[in-house]
């Protein structure tokens, strides 16, 4: 179990990372969520011991991690952003080597090689050089070396960048089978990976914890309706008598779509009517074309939370007053952009008279 | 094994996978067999002090060479990131290195043996002697250049700023046994002590000097832990 305390660190002025605390526990999957610049890699730089942190602390099962760096390290598995490896090695002897840098000793040592061989699919590769591998590959590299000691935490900083869907898809699964038995936290920008990986997710921005909860729970910090869409293709529909057993529901919008029409309804979180409603259509004899429900996606979510400040709590208002002076900035340099913008205007506008004389002038010419 | 042997024995065995590395190598050797062809075999002399110090002072350029890249080419790819993160100690990594271009080091003296198989072959006279304790003064001379070597290539991850860094400063070494005619003999008798020049010269003329072996040794560590105290120090106040 890891417990981070009040983390914090700076480089300069910057705060990097300012007052971060969380747990996560032993089989759970924490995605670190954030925009790029977030504090993401610092965070992990610092639970990796890699970095130390200004002020706050790092525990695994109790003991802090900078109390004894070696031992700490040795129960850690770390994939650094951009997944650095020894180009002019062979996959094996680079696994080796770590693993000999682990102390890991015979016959434990051929055991777990085997099994990053095989759960990682590095079987094909196994005695080529890491520079010659395709970026999948490099990338499974990188995971088994960071799994080879069957660390109890597994910490990976973007592991699926640059890949293509389908490797993606792979690393995901393998991902998904480590944590099953490892507290794993991976750090990400995109929304995707984390919905399809993480039972929890920590949205990270500006070095602070917007927010820390299960990827269920995440719709809720935006909105209590969701929306079903319903393309359907009838004469004359009328969802009137439906409608009235529902109170709840409203029909929002009707838009056609090719040759048919597509109803927008908005009902509560909470309810998912699909079923009645697919029942209703039927029951009418229409065509049912497609229907969804259309939750918020992560992206929304994150867009909404990491581009406005939703969360003010009394400490952040000092915090703010900082960014005031910041936005001031911003202000007077979009005042700077407009000035330029009028010229082009102007621009335009002698164009266009250019253009009315040169038209004015051809069909003199007609005349 | 040893942690630092574990990186030693990586680093050895990759260098020699780089042609750069036989490209340094070999230009190395080739300076030095053309200046012994050219003066040593002419006078017949069976005396090996002048392309001793042939070799000494092309470890100017040909160390720097071999240690430009240990940690600067680490830290640049990222892999520096990765081996600090392993239950090793930063020592483990510096001292591993270390020993690594060391190795390389004594590579290269072994292929300029030959210049003792020519000179006993066609010199009269030769002392052995002063030829092992040469080769201990310029292994330990060569030590004392890596060492600063490394420590150039911990301030930086531009691998030639690291090769600058490392040839100002043992050149500033070296040069301060040759400036005696610039400065008052005074404080000459004073500095040239500082000099690696002052330190190999009894190692030549085939005497081993403790002092000098511990002033060697003390460039060495000294300057070991300066880099180690720079990567930790990168550890605290990384910009990244």
């Amino acid at each position: 179990m890891l417990t981070v305390k009040n983390l914090s660190r700076s480089f300069g002025d910057i705060k990097a990372v300012q007052n971060i605390s969380f747990t996560a526990d032993k089989g759970e999957i924490v995605g670190f969520l954030g925009p790029n610049g977030a504090g993401k890699t610092t965070t992990l730089r610092m639970m990796v011991g890699y970095l130390q942190p200004d002020s706050g602390t790092i525990e695994l099962d109790g003991e802090n991690v900078f109390d004894n760096p070696l031992a700490a390290s040795a129960r850690i598995g770390y994939l650094p952003e951009l997944n650095p490896l020894y180009n002019e090695m062979t996959v094996e002897e680079f696994l080796r080597f770590i693993a000999a840098l682990r102390k890991m000793k015979e016959p434990y040592l051929s055991e777990r090689l085997e099994f990053v061989r095989d759960n990682c699919g590095l079987d094909e590769v196994w005695k080529q050089k890491i520079g010659t591998l395709s970026k999948g590959y490099r990338q499974r590299t990188g995971l088994a070396q960071a799994i080879i000691h069957n660390p109890d935490l597994l910490i990976l900083d973007e592991p699926t960048s640059g890949l293509d869907p389908n490797q993606i898809l792979e690393i995901r699964e393998l991902i998904r089978e480590l944590g099953e038995n490892k507290t794993v936290i991976l750090s990400s920008h995109i929304m995707q990976e984390v919905q399809a990986l993480c039972s929890r997710v920590i949205i990270i921005h500006k070095g602070q914890i917007i927010v820390d909860d299960s990827i269920e729970n995440l719709s809720s910090y935006i909105s209590e309706t969701t929306q079903i869409v319903l393309e359907l293709e009838a004469e004359n529909p009328d969802f009137q008598p439906w409608l009235e057993q529902y109170p709840q529901v409203q029909l929002t919008d009707i838009e056609p779509k090719d040759d048919h029409l597509a109803f927008k309804f908005t009902i509560p979180i909470e309810m998912d009517l699909r079923k009645e409603l697919s029942a209703f259509v039927s029951e009418q004899g229409w065509y049912l074309i497609s229907m969804y429900r259309e939750t918020q996606s992560l992206e929304e979510i994150f867009h909404l939370l990491t581009s406005e400040e939703p969360f003010y709590t009394e400490e952040e208002e000092e915090k703010e007053e900082e960014e005031e002076v910041i936005e001031g900035e911003e202000i007077s340099s979009e005042e700077v952009n407009e000035s330029e913008a009028e010229p082009e205007e102007e621009t335009i506008s002698l164009r266009e008279t250019e253009e009315k004389a040169q038209e004015e002038s051809s069909t003199k010419e007609q005349k | 094994m040893n942690p630092a042997l574990t990186i030693a024995n990586k680093e050895y065995s990759l260098a020699n996978r780089s042609l750069s590395t036989y490209i340094i190598y070999g230009v190395y050797l080739l300076a030095c067999g053309i200046w012994f062809a050219l003066n040593a075999l002419k006078i017949g002399a069976a005396d090996m002090r002048g392309i001793f110090g042939v070799m000494h002072t092309l470890f100017l350029f040909f160390i720097p060479a071999l240690t430009m890249g240990s940690i600067a080419k680490e830290r640049s790819t990222g892999t520096l990131e990765l081996i600090s993160t392993l239950p090793i100690k930063l020592g483990h990594i510096v001292w591993g290195k270390f020993l690594g271009v060391l190795f390389q080091l004594v590579t290269v003296l072994l292929f300029t043996l030959v210049f003792v198989l020519l000179i006993s072959l066609f010199g009269i006279g030769v002392e052995y002697g002063a030829i092992f304790t040469g080769y201990l003064g310029l292994l330990f001379a060569g030590a004392a250049f890596i060492a600063i070597g490394m420590f150039a290539s911990s301030l930086t991850d531009n691998q030639v700023l690291a090769f600058i860094i490392a040839f100002a400063i043992s050149g500033a070494l070296f040069i301060i046994g040759r400036i005696g005619n610039l400065i008052p003999l005074k404080l000459f008798a004073t500095i040239e002590y500082f000099g690696f020049d002052y330190h190999l010269e009894s190692f030549l003329k085939g005497v081993i000097d403790s002092r000098d072996l511990i002033w060697f040794a003390a460039v060495t560590i000294i300057f070991i832990l300066l880099a180690q105290f720079r990567l930790q120090a990168q550890n605290l106040s990384q910009e990244r």
